[in-house]
């Protein structure tokens, strides 16, 4: 009950936001939620099905032409039915590149799908008849910033119920288990290929949303702006901060991570991408299970657990080697 | 194509496998001992070249002289960074050691921005520029003295891997960490040796790159992506596998080069997805023996 | 007493109270890639600025304002140059806006000053793409990339016609790419021979390859349209493998002082396009009238320059065009600004400063410099206002 009240509240304020703050600021919430989308997407593939997927961005950038080609073409195509086309194209590609990519494991599937999404870019970067190259392609303008917001918000409540239906389906306990093990998921019956397919075509699908309202938002689609290995740390830091696997993590690491980075960024100008290094070093080493596991665990002191600086030391020890 | 042409191209592939054998060799030995992905591989190429740079820069000493002294600061840094952080995670899931070793890379590269600024650095020698013409292919002097510290160092990493005491513990962890460690090595510390002999490989090659092209602190990137697919191509198996997968892809980046331009990196990347696919395994085993 | 001082410094703050005060906007990358560039953008921008309040600030019909720059750093990020030019506009109320660093930031924040109708002087993307988009709130006040390379072209024909041949090799990113296609279409127009015309991608280590198929052609003339790393690869590659053309030029590189740092001797010969040097004969109306006295001007000012860059030159020519723009339209207001703007016609330290249709100020030609045997690097062409001729052809690397 309090935790449908806490939703409630959450939501409205969210509602209420582009009333209470400037353009330029609503721009940065858009930005946040748009990572929250792409992350929540990541999730899928990267921490249910556990598998290391390193070139999400290619998606980013296909969901992003898609939509300002299809906007851009002679049919006019309007932008929520050009999103929804891109997101199809995104998960079709992620079928056909996924099937024989995902048969691989480990450092290799890592590596593979970075490959893929660099091989995206170059395609981007030299297919002039169609993306018009490195110069890129420009969409209409609209100046509206509350309606990018209010699409990316829809989009990521949206993620929130599919994550958390999906989480308790069969395809998501046979993601978890394809994690956990997939020799014995293959033999309790699973189909791991077309499970694996389908984490990895839902992922393409959330990270093609969030690449066309950037595109569409920014107005101008660039190969090296959307092909950015940036975006793919920047989803995966999301889902390690909030916690991998979680239906929460995703959209709680995207606004920490928002919220530091601007923070971060205010402050120490120069030293930038220095300090966010750090930070994803503390991160990795201090709390690999993110921040949904250590409110967990603060839920539990609450109920009378005990906790302390020990929290940390575990995760450590965990993984180190003596 | 004319035979000049042809026989200038087959030379230029010789002289870039041999810098990129150095490069790999390294990421290969942590890959394939410690099972270290280490993305910040091309952040200690670039601090090997800065180190060259600044020696040759304050105290005109000859780059070539100042490799020993690069490799050595390097080993120092690659030992203290295992020991420090990596191992803290070393038995967590890939990811996190992927990340780990992205934001060291993240890390190192913006310090190197922050101390070096992003200016353009050369190292400039009297014998820069100079060349062996074999009729009318033509060989840099600098390039030829890379290939050879190249060979000189291979022969030595692989002497040092067979023959020597620590070397075949080195081999023995990587093949089976229990039953090296049921023996006596202390995997750890054969851990942070394994990653300091890498980290002074980058080094060296980083070194020999300052010679070789105009270098700032965004150089290593693309060094690591192609350590990768060197390691997929050639395999970890040893040596030797190494040293083939360099050869491979320094003929297939030089040709397809000196064709197709534009298309060069799509097509190198596209050769890795679609060699990942076909032998999803990778090339070969696991293990450097 | 200290009531009676109080009222001094009171009414001596007034004037400075009462005087309105001009804010340009402006998004420059302070890190990142081009966090050098950034820099001399805007201490260019800066110097400007305070030049005309010096002079008592922009009379406006019988208001006079004093100006200043409000800026943020973009960290070289195309979709932050575009996010902080909405803040500048929403939150700072800037009144009008100069440009970022950069085609690809400029790219994205001119949609916004289209958005918003508030003009975009802008004097560091050179891309023209941007501008054949119909928008009618940017200004370019440099030349377009195309023109980078023709002045070399020029120069070299205009001492021996019997140089034929071309070879073009030009990084895959939008403003090289402009650069690239620009020179062989020229070269082609001048009736030469394009024998070779590739792209190759950003951030290449190694362009042995195409030098090698170079080589094979035998060009009289090779021009490179990249970054500053292409252009030091590109030389030092060509002596490596002994790649000799009768001129090499490149669009960027030569004019910075990191060039000849890098190259040493093998730099002598080269020729570099420049939007600028302090070595032109231009006469201008303008605070400083001639590029020299601009130069002695801004490093009296900025003692850590050894050099004026170009840079620091182009933007603070936008800032003098909005000046005289204001001053003509006889108001702040961004739409009138705008069309003042787009009828300015006047002759500057920067060279002539007028705007086309699109907004491109095509009326100004692109300087060529060469390193000359003697170490030091000569303004050659365009030869009216140069300082000494080309030196050509370059000798054959292995006869130095």
């Amino acid at each position: 009950m309090a935790r449908a009240v806490l939703l409630a509240v959450v939501l409205a304020a969210l509602l209420l936001v582009p009333s209470l703050v400037s353009p330029y600021t609503l721009l940065t919430y858009t930005s946040a939620l748009c990572l929250a989308l792409m992350a929540q997407g990541w999730n899928l593939i990267g921490g249910y099905t556990g598998y290391a997927a390193f070139g999400n961005v290619a998606f980013v950038g296909i969901g992003a032409y898609t939509t300002g080609l299809l906007m851009l073409s002679r049919w006019h195509v309007p932008f929520v039915p050009a999103l929804f086309a891109a997101a199809l194209v995104s998960a079709l590609l992620a079928t056909v590149i996924g099937i024989p990519v995902l048969r691989l494991k480990g450092h290799y599937f890592a590596i593979a799908t970075l490959g893929v999404a660099e091989a995206f870019r170059e395609i981007a970067s030299a297919w002039d008849d169609l993306t018009n190259g490195a110069t890129g392609i420009d969409l209409p303008v609209r100046s509206d910033s509350r309606f990018f917001y209010y699409v990316a918000l829809a989009l990521v409540v949206g993620g929130i119920v599919i994550t958390a239906r999906l989480e308790r389906s069969k395809l998501g306990y046979g993601w978890v288990a394809i994690r956990e093990d997939q020799d014995a998921a293959r033999m309790l019956g699973i189909d791991t290929t077309v499970f694996k397919v389908a984490a990895f075509a839902l992922s393409a699908a959330f990270a093609a949303c969030a690449g066309g309202i950037i595109a569409y938002q920014d107005i101008h689609v660039a190969p090296d702006d959307f092909f950015k290995i940036e975006y793919t740390l920047q989803m995966i830091i999301a889902c390690i901060i909030g916690g991998t696997g979680t239906v929460w993590g995703p959209p709680v690491g995207a606004a920490v991570y928002q919220l530091l980075s601007t923070y971060v960024w205010s402050h120490f100008l120069e030293l930038h991408p220095t300090v966010l290094g750090v930070l994803i070093i503390l991160f990795v080493v201090f709390l690999p299970r993110g921040l949904m596991d250590l409110f967990r665990r603060m839920a539990a002191v609450a109920r009378g657990g005990r906790f302390g600086s020990d929290v940390f030391l575990a995760n450590v020890r965990a993984s180190r080697l003596e | 194509m004319s035979g000049a042409e042809v026989g200038q191209i087959a030379m230029n592939a010789l002289l870039l496998s041999g810098v990129l054998a150095v490069v790999a060799l390294g990421f290969a030995l942590v890959w394939g001992i410690t099972n270290i992905v280490n993305l910040a591989h091309g952040a200690f190429i670039v601090i090997g070249a800065y180190v060259t740079f600044g020696l040759h820069d304050f105290w005109s000493m000859d780059p070539f002289l100042s490799i020993p002294i690069s490799m050595a600061a390097l080993f120092a840094l690659g030992f203290l960074i295992q020991r420090a952080l990596i191992n803290q995670i070393i038995r967590a899931p890939l990811l996190a050691t992927f990340l780990l070793t992205f934001g060291l890379e993240s890390l190192i590269v913006n310090l190197l921005r922050f101390f070096f600024r992003a200016d353009t650095r050369s190292v400039m020698t009297a014998y820069s520029g100079a060349a062996l013409a074999l009729g009318p292919v033509r060989v840099p002097y600098i390039r030829l003295g890379a290939l050879g510290v190249s060979i000189l160092l291979v022969l030595l990493l692989a002497a040092f891997l067979t023959r020597s005491r620590l070397g075949r513990a080195i081999r023995a962890t990587g093949m089976d960490v229990d039953a090296a460690r049921l023996t006596g090595v202390k995997v750890a510390t054969v851990y942070a040796i394994t990653f300091g002999i890498g980290a002074a490989l980058a080094g060296a090659a980083g070194s020999l790159l300052s010679m070789i092209v105009p270098f700032d602190p965004n150089l290593g990137g693309g060094y690591t992506e192609r350590a990768f697919i060197i390691c997929v191509l050639g395999g970890l198996g040893n040596v030797v596998n190494v040293l083939a997968g360099a050869a491979a892809y320094s003929v297939v980046e030089v040709v397809v080069g000196s064709r197709l331009p534009a298309f060069s990196q799509a097509i190198t990347f596209g050769m890795l997805v679609l060699l990942l696919a076909v032998r999803p395994q990778g090339i070969a085993g696991k293990a450097f023996s | 007493m200290r009531t009676l001082s109080a009222l001094v410094i009171l009414l001596g703050a007034l004037p400075a109270l009462a005087a309105d005060t001009l804010v340009f906007g402006a998004a420059i990358s302070i890190t990142g890639k081009t966090a050098k560039e950034g820099e001399y953008t805007r201490d260019g921008y800066q110097f400007a600025i305070d030049r005309i309040n010096q002079m008592g600030g922009i009379r406006v019909g019988g208001k006079t304002y004093q100006v200043a720059l409000k800026y943020y750093d973009d960290e070289t990020k195309p979709e932050r140059t575009a996010q902080l030019f909405e803040k500048l506009i929403n939150e700072d109320k800037v009144n009008l806006l100069l440009g970022p660093y950069g085609s690809s930031p400029t790219g994205t924040a001119a949609p916004i000053a289209e958005r918003y109708r508030i003009p975009m002087v802008e004097a560091n993307g050179a891309a023209e793409s941007i501008f054949s988009k119909g928008y009618k709130y940017s200004f370019m006040i440099i030349s377009p990339a195309r023109m980078y390379l023709r002045g070399i072209i020029d120069a070299v024909r205009a001492i021996d016609p019997s140089a034929k041949t071309v070879a073009v090799l030009g990084e895959n990113e939008s403003f090289s790419k402009e650069v690239a296609v620009g020179a062989a279409e020229y070269a082609r127009g001048k009736g030469m021979n394009v024998v070779y015309d590739e792209l190759y991608p950003t951030n290449a280590q190694d362009v042995s390859a195409l030098l090698t198929a170079i080589k094979g052609k035998r060009p009289d003339l090779i021009l490179g349209s990249g970054h500053l790393q292409d252009s030091l690869l590109t030389v030092k590659q060509s002596r490596d493998l002994g790649v000799s053309p009768k001129a090499m030029g490149f669009s960027v590189g030569p004019s910075t002082p990191e060039f000849r740092a890098n190259l040493g001797k093998s730099a002598d010969y080269i020729f570099g396009g420049t939007q600028w040097t302090e070595a032109l004969e231009y006469e201008g109306d303008d605070p400083w009238k001639t590029p020299k006295a601009f130069s002695e001007a801004f490093r009296a000012t900025h003692p850590n320059y050894d050099t004026t860059p170009y840079q620091v030159a182009e933007s603070a020519a936008a800032v003098i065009a909005y000046q005289r723009a204001i001053e003509k339209a006889g108001s702040i207001e961004p739409t009138k600004v705008r069309d003042a703007l787009a009828a300015v016609d006047m002759m500057t330290y920067f060279g002539r400063i007028k705007f086309d249709a699109r907004g491109v100020n095509v009326y100004k030609p692109m300087a060529v410099e060469q390193y000359q045997p003697d170490g030091k690097k000569y303004t050659v062409w365009p030869r009216e206002v140069a300082e000494k001729p080309p030196v050509y052809p370059m000798p054959p690397w292995d006869k130095r």
